[in-house]
């Protein structure tokens, strides 16, 4: 089978880039387009790595063909916020010291930020269900969710 | 070692919570693990694995693979001359010769352009196999007449055991009995155990099974090797100890280690499953087959199937006490589950079964049995969880039977410093009573009966608590610190930093220099560049290399003083190192910046000596850490569902470096213990199989199932330790599950002792009553 065009937004630009048939959203990311942040735990969607916005909901991108982006909006870690301008979110993980190893976090975070989109003032219960297709191995969660907690309010914050 | 440096203001270094300073490189994603690396010119590894646990193989063709267009490899072990037929390690065994002893053993080895193609590429391979009788379950394998595991009888493999522990200080004994399969073992003995039993008014006797479970580590096994053209190898690896990687490598391949260079990226978790070699060999093979640059990254599937899990741990256990609560006698037989390949830490089980309480009287027998299985390796505090859950849930149960509070049983019996354990040796300084007695103090535990008494909707509530701990590992290694010509000091360590430790061992450097943490800077450097380092493992890591860091510190702190005291033509005794500046005590406006005494290193035509610190130093003495877990629970006698209300986690840290990321390292710690006492395991079937090769059904704890997990660091100084600091790691994976199971057994008065305490053995032990 030969090579096709994927043409979708990628944290907001316009991307275009030859991809096998087979490709998940994740391997184009990954190996196509050097976005190297959504991480490969499972490839079965079960740890929540991968999870990335697609059309602004999340998504466990190695679920999903590559080619079902074309036409798409798709936001990774590298467009959520960077060194220097983070996403409160962002910010409120490296005061916490949330992260120990690392490679759990940048799927945490799509999933809270999504989480804290569609319900910016969210419960602790909230909170525990909207980041529990993301598993972490290092910190027992408990300083995710005060992090996400207070981002929650510095978000809703700003917004008022 | 212990001493702490005088300096003549606070400067910002230990005891301060300090950001890491890679965290928003971590949470932006910029961080570089294996598998985020695309070199030019980049081929794809993928290993043929057997699909039965013992098999003789007896053809492979390789032919139809080999001609798939885009592949470049395609490997068996009769492609790799340095392979031996009987592998001493697992890391030796990189492709299968004859026979296949685990499902998923990797029989052949492929490299293409793209995954893809290498994927296809194993289908085409051809292996023949004769399927041959397995050895499934451990009881059955100790047995004469079991099917063999190993080809030629059994090595034991002790180095594992070696480098946890020295830990133990018990020599273990390779085996080669009829029963083919007992690869290990160990006896600890002390007193007349008959006797005692005889005189013994209260005795109990219980089997604990803890089955295999995976360290869970989120980024699978990964590794990226190529070859230069004079003959060196790189390999860019996910590992808890580069120095360890690099000679397991050259061993295997039978290469000097002067010509790989191993690069520790990004480690995406290790927990003890990233010490020894497990992918690196074969592609490293495939590396210089092909002369590209070749990366091998495990799915998820494999790390589950062919990984090297925590082994099955079986105790039997009998004790004997008398009415009035003294201990009498410890009976006990451990059999460690080890896979395919000998490698538990066999002696530590022993040890901590009869050497936390003061048993006059105890025989504590140990086997290490080979199974049909993938080999096991280390978990965070190996086979201390899988221990401490036979031996505090018997506590427990002694304490019920003749009346006592089991908090003061404990603290009336638990060994103290100085105290002689099991293997003779004396139980070094450590916090085990205060942690104990803190957690004892905790309201949660105070109100138990009232938390008991308002059970209510047909739920069942209870608390229970735990005690455990580690030995603390130990190993030499090595630490730079230099002056910089702007006055900021550079540390190098080989350190593999997964935790946070950098940060900790940069205020460290800080401190002992004295100057603050925003002046240092910590560099993790490969095996070409780096000082000898130890693993990331044991809960050594601030312990040991912390020392060495601070004593580097010290070193290039005493240079600077003497450089700066013929500068200034003073006396060193009357130096001191403020606001980065060397002064003289007493004489306002005299004094010398750092920045100069830097420059003046660096200057063409100087004099002055560069001021580098290093230290090397071994060690002989290690720091126990203690942890004591308490749980607050609720149980649906219909269901089995426990509920975790709350969970408190107590632990002596020595002296806390950075609280905030010891906090983090009890809440992650003590959650991996609450998998292991809940949800988790490795389900084989009577083939030897795995039968929950993926996340959905190897089940670990979610942030849904938990409650936020409170932590109280207790401080009791180390003698040895950098300004008095303990391991911390390792300790809060070890007390949840005989919590838990002390808690069901409040809430429901069933006492179970197979783990996971799974919602179904919870339900089935309260239907029938036992």
């Amino acid at each position: 089978m030969a090579k096709q065009v994927l043409s979708c937004t990628v944290n907001d630009e316009p991307a275009e880039v030859l991809v096998q048939p087979w490709d998940t959203l994740l391997d184009a990311l990954r190996e196509r387009m050097g976005l190297t942040g959504p991480k490969e735990g499972c490839g079965t969607g079960d740890c929540g790595a991968c999870t990335v916005h697609f059309d602004g909901k999340p998504i466990a991108s190695c679920l999903l063909l590559a080619m079902q982006a074309r036409g798409h909006s798709v936001r990774t870690i590298e467009g959520l916020g960077r060194p220097g301008a983070l996403h409160p979110l962002q910010d409120a993980f490296v005061r916490h010291g949330v992260p120990q190893c690392g490679f759990c976090i940048p799927g945490v975070l799509m999933a809270a930020a999504a989480l804290l989109t569609e319900n910016p003032r969210p419960t602790e219960e909230e909170i525990r269900y909207g980041i529990a297709g993301n598993l972490c191995r290092c910190t027992g969660y408990t300083k995710m969710l005060a992090a996400i907690t207070e981002a929650a309010g510095a978000t809703a914050g700003r917004r008022s | 070692m212990s001493s702490v440096m005088k300096t003549t203001r606070d400067v910002k270094g230990i005891g301060l919570s300090i950001l890491r300073p890679d965290a928003p490189d971590k949470v932006t994603g910029q961080v570089q693990y294996v598998a985020d690396l695309n070199p030019r010119g980049l081929l794809h590894a993928k290993l043929l694995r057997s699909p039965h646990a013992h098999a003789k193989i007896v053809r492979i063709d390789v032919s139809r693979a080999r001609a798939l267009p885009g592949v470049r490899a395609v490997l068996t072990a009769a492609d790799i001359p340095v392979l031996k037929k009987k592998a001493p390690t697992r890391a030796h065994a990189v492709l299968a010769i004859d026979r296949v002893v685990f499902a998923g053993q990797p029989v052949a080895a492929v490299a293409a352009d793209e995954l893809a193609i290498a994927e296809e590429a194993l289908d085409l391979i051809d292996v023949q196999y004769e399927v041959l009788p397995v050895a499934a379950d451990p009881l059955e394998s100790m047995k004469p007449g079991a099917p063999p595991v190993a080809e030629l009888g059994t090595e034991a493999d002790t180095s594992e055991a070696l480098a946890h522990g020295s830990v133990a200080g018990v020599t273990t004994e390779a085996k080669s009995a009829k029963a083919v399969n007992i690869s290990q073992q160990a006896r600890l003995q002390r007193g007349d155990v008959a006797k005692a039993f005889a005189e013994s008014e209260v005795v109990i006797e219980k089997t604990y099974r803890v089955p295999m479970v995976h360290q869970g580590y989120l980024e699978p096994h990964a590794v990226l090797a190529q070859w230069d053209s004079a003959g060196n190898l790189t390999l860019w690896a996910s590992t808890q100890g580069s120095f360890n990687t690099r000679s397991e490598v050259a061993d295997v391949l039978e290469l000097p280690e002067n010509r790989i260079k191993v690069i520790p990226m990004e480690c995406g978790g290790g927990f003890g499953g990233k010490i020894r070699a497990l992918c690196e060999p074969i592609t490293a093979v495939l590396a210089r087959v092909t002369g590209r640059p070749v990366r091998y990254v495990m799915t998820r599937r494999e790390e589950l199937e062919a990984g090297m899990p925590a082994p099955q741990v079986i105790i039997k256990m009998k004790t004997g006490v008398k009415r009035d609560g003294t201990l009498m006698a410890l009976e006990a037989e451990a059999i460690l589950e080890s896979g395919a390949y000998s490698g538990a830490v066999l002696a530590v089980a022993g040890v901590f079964l009869a050497s936390l309480y003061l048993w006059p009287n105890f025989d504590v027998k140990g086997f290490e049995v080979l199974t049909h299985k993938p080999s096991i390796a280390a978990y965070r505090a190996p086979v201390a969880p899988q221990t401490i859950f036979a031996i505090d849930s018997q506590m427990e149960q002694i304490a019920k039977a003749i009346g006592v509070d089991p908090v003061e049983f404990r603290l009336r019996h638990l060994q103290r410093e100085g105290d002689k354990m099991a293997n003779n040796q004396p139980w070094l300084s450590n916090g085990a009573v205060e942690v104990l007695t803190r957690i004892a103090e905790h309201p949660l535990w105070k109100k138990r009966a009232e938390w008991k008494a308002s059970s209510k909707d047909g739920k069942l509530r209870g608390t229970g608590l735990s005690l455990g701990g580690w030995l603390g590992g130990l190993q030499p290694t090595g630490a730079t610190v230099r002056l910089n010509p702007d006055g900021t000091l550079q540390v190098l360590t080989g350190q593999v930093d997964i935790a946070g430790t950098n940060i900790a061992l940069a205020q460290i450097a800080a401190t002992a220099y004295g100057v603050d943490i925003d002046k240092v800077k910590i560099t993790t450097g490969d095996t070409d560049v780096a000082p000898m380092t130890g693993l990331s493992a044991g809960s050594k890591s601030t312990y040991t290399v912390g020392v060495a860091v601070m004593q580097a510190a010290e070193s290039a702190r005493n240079q600077t003083l003497e450089i700066a005291a013929k500068e200034l033509e003073a006396s060193v005794h009357d130096l001191a190192i403020e606001d980065e500046k060397v002064v003289v005590r007493g004489v306002p406006n005299k004094g010398i910046t750092l920045a100069s005494i830097g420059k003046k290193g660096n200057l063409y035509m100087s004099k002055v000596e560069p001021v580098l610190g290093t230290s090397h130093p071994a060690f002989s003495v290690q720091a126990p850490a203690f942890c004591a877990q308490l749980a607050r629970i609720e149980v649906d006698p219909d269901t089995g569902e426990v509920t975790l209300h709350n969970f408190v986690v107590v632990q002596d840290v020595g002296k806390a470096i950075n609280p905030l990321q010891i906090e983090g390292q009890m809440q992650g710690g003590a959650v991996q213990s609450l998998g292991m006492a809940l949800t988790e395991a490795l389900l084989y079937d009577d083939k030897a199989r795995l039968t929950n090769p993926s996340l959905l059904d190897y089940r670990k704890l979610t942030s849904a199932d938990l409650p936020n997990i409170e932590t109280i660091i207790v401080e009791k100084p180390a003698p040895h330790g950098p300004f008095g600091a303990r391991g911390v790691g390792e300790p809060p994976i070890v007390p949840a599950p005989a919590a838990i199971a002390n808690a069901i057994e409040d809430a429901t008065g069933v006492r179970l002792t197979h783990l996971p305490l799974s919602p179904e053995r919870i339900a089935l032990a309260i239907a029938s009553g036992s």
